[in-house]
């Protein structure tokens, strides 16, 4: 490190002496900078800052004192020397009195200037260290409160709420989404809360409190704010310590876990669901093999051939509901890789009336097509699409009547294209129309008892459609005929 | 266990399964009942009215989730439906999603039905119940 050079300005208007120190000073390795009178001495020392002036007492402008003055106005820490021929006790006294780090007597011999400058550097460097420490003191305390102040910004922003109690109950810290989930008004730091919150958070915050062994653990409650999964919020309370371990208070963290709640509530409800419609199928068969098996009975070899039969047919439609379900939950976890190709729809709808073409011959039915030329081509996975329209095309046969019509038609309309599926079936009433893309919804009346089906296919159209951002509309009238119309945009995929 | 009296009894058994239908029917027959069936709410109303069963045995979930319990009232609302015993299967696994079970005595009670069987059922179970009913009546 170079060794730092201390800056010293001469005030003296007595040139030999002005020259001779500066000589002297700069072979000590000081930076000596001179003025010959007082004005000029002002200007030079309040224009920077010098760590050390030699002020000379008396000058024709302005003396040494005033000088002084001057400097230390704008400077304070600039160490300033009274340098006079007629020194005595009252000047020197004056001279200390007034900011002076001292005074030297002239004429000076070298060795006495430089203990004295000496000394004076010394102090200017306490002082500055001094400065230094305060400041970076000053700056410190500025950032713990702006620290302060951004982090009451943060916890108050906070959606969930967040409160502090300390070991007597008392709060020590919350933000607003406190009072909103506790339905709180007028609460204030201090406050003793234990009383007011609801039992069940009150109870994980004794627990914690109660126990002053070290045990770092949160304890999580949900309480119900609101009956009927209206309004649950989750409570997590985890210890906070003093350094030594023992417990200094409780912060709490309060979640509004309605939706999460309600969702899950609704899958529990399909899991049921679906375990009931897996249920009455196998029912069904084990029922009949429990006929055909019990020799008490005494079934006739048609009748057990057509309990077989029977089975069967329930065992496919269960394993067809197999299917559909674990498509529905590919769907659902997204697990299912989309192979994402240009495809015409024309092409998708006339493979699948194809697929169809037996049972539609069987049945008699008609099938009328308008395709619209030029219609452009579909960024989509050629299974779902293929689903789609076999789930929709497949109702319009199997709930037709018999030599009944299907009316198909693609074309486009503003960004989409729209396949439209006439058939001239049962139709449905409004009501059961409300309720056609639910899981396991089927239409029982006497037309359908004879149609299988899991109840799964349009909900499966429907989240098929909608994955594409496309949708699937509705007409009917019960036992005239229904019409689907679906949407899907061409600039998907 | 057989009826041992010369007329056999007429059972009212509602299902829309047509297959669950079958089967109760064939294992009630075997019991020595006479059984008539229906699949949906009218039609049992209908049969009821007409064949004047001495007991019903209904299926708790059709069409609608509620047609069971609906038809049940319906039948013990009924002055000579009242003195017959309504007999409700049910699907143990199917609880919720739906506005009524028979698990509180509060719905027993709003229902009146007189026993309740778990599907499938045992024809042991449900025809000696029956039996216990037709009993207490002294018929």
């Amino acid at each position: 490190m170079e060794e730092y050079k201390p800056r010293v300005i001469i005030v003296d208007d007595e040139k030999g002496l002005r020259v001779g120190t500066q000589r002297l000073l700069q072979s000590e390795n000081y930076i000596v900078d001179t003025a010959e009178n007082g004005t000029e001495g002002i200007r030079m020392a309040t224009g920077r800052e010098y760590d050390l002036a030699i002020l000379d007492l008396k000058m024709p402008d302005v003396d040494g004192i005033t000088v002084m003055k001057e400097i230390l106005a704008v400077f304070p820490n600039t160490v300033c020397f009274i340098a006079t021929a007629y020194a005595s006790f009252e000047t020197a006294i004056e001279a200390t009195k007034l900011g002076a780090f001292t005074y030297i007597p002239k004429p000076y011999t070298p060795d006495e200037l430089l203990r004295n400058l000496r000394a004076g550097m010394e102090k200017r460097m306490l002082v500055l260290e001094a400065e230094s420490l305060k400041r970076e003191r000053e700056e410190r305390m500025l950032e713990l409160a702006f620290e302060k102040t951004r982090l009451n910004l943060i916890i108050n922003s906070i959606a969930d709420g967040v409160f502090v109690i300390n070991r007597n109950g008392e709060l020590v810290l919350f933000n607003p989404a406190i009072a909103k989930y506790f339905e709180l008004n007028n609460i204030f730091i201090g406050e003793k809360i234990l009383g007011i919150l609801p039992e069940k958070v009150t109870e994980q915050l004794n627990i914690i409190l109660n126990k002053p062994e070290y045990e770092n653990k949160s304890y999580t409650a949900e309480v119900e704010m609101k009956p009927d999964r209206e309004f649950m919020i989750e409570v997590k309370c985890s210890p906070v310590r003093h350094p030594d371990g023992t417990v200094a208070g409780v912060v709490t963290v309060v979640r509004n876990i309605t939706e999460m709640k309600k969702v899950e509530f609704l899958k529990s409800q399909f899991v049921s669901m679906v375990a009931h419609e897996l249920k009455t199928p196998m029912a069904a068969v084990i029922g009949f093999l429990n006929i055909i098996l019990n020799p008490e009975l005494k079934t006739t070899p048609e009748k057990q051939a057509d309990y077989m039969n029977r089975s069967r047919g329930r065992l496919q439609g269960l394993l067809e509901m197999v299917n559909d379900l674990l498509d529905i939950s590919r769907m659902e976890m997204k697990t299912k890789q989309r192979e994402l190709k240009e495809l015409s729809i024309d092409d998708i709808v006339k493979g699948t009336v194809e697929f169809l073409e037996l049972e539609i011959k069987k049945r008699g039915i008609e099938v009328e097509s308008e395709y619209q030329e030029n219609i452009p081509g579909i960024m989509a996975d050629n299974n779902e699409l293929t689903r789609l329209y076999t789930n929709i095309i497949g109702n319009a046969v199997k709930y037709n009547k018999d030599n009944g019509k299907i009316r198909i038609s693609v074309r486009t309309q503003g960004n989409y294209i729209v396949t439209k599926i006439s058939d001239t079936g049962i139709g449905m009433k409004p009501e059961d129309k409300a309720k056609l893309f639910s899981e396991f919804f089927r239409i029982k009346n006497d037309y359908t008892r004879n149609i299988s089906g899991t109840g799964l296919g349009l909900s499966i159209v429907k989240r098929i459609a909608e994955s594409y951002s496309g949708k699937v509309e509705v007409e009917s009238e019960y036992t005239k005929g229904s019409a689907f119309t679906v949407y899907l945009p061409y600039t998907a995929g | 266990m057989t009826n041992i009296q010369n007329k056999p009894k007429k059972i009212l058994l509602v299902d829309d399964d047509i297959d669950l239908l079958e089967q109760n029917k064939v294992l009630l027959e075997s019991k020595g009942y006479a059984v008539v069936t229906a699949e949906n709410v009218k039609d049992a109303l209908d049969i009821f009215k007409k064949e004047k069963p001495d007991a019903a045995v209904l299926d708790l979930i059709m069409e609608e989730h509620d047609s069971g319990f609906v038809l049940a009232h319906k039948i013990k609302r009924d002055s000579y439906g009242k003195t017959i015993p309504v007999v409700l299967l049910t699907s143990a696994t199917y609880i919720t999603g739906m506005k009524f079970g028979v698990s509180t005595k509060e719905e027993q009670e709003w229902i009146n039905c007189d026993a309740w069987f778990n599907k499938p059922i045992n024809i042991d179970e449900l025809s000696g119940k029956l039996e216990e009913f037709f009993d207490k009546q002294g018929i």
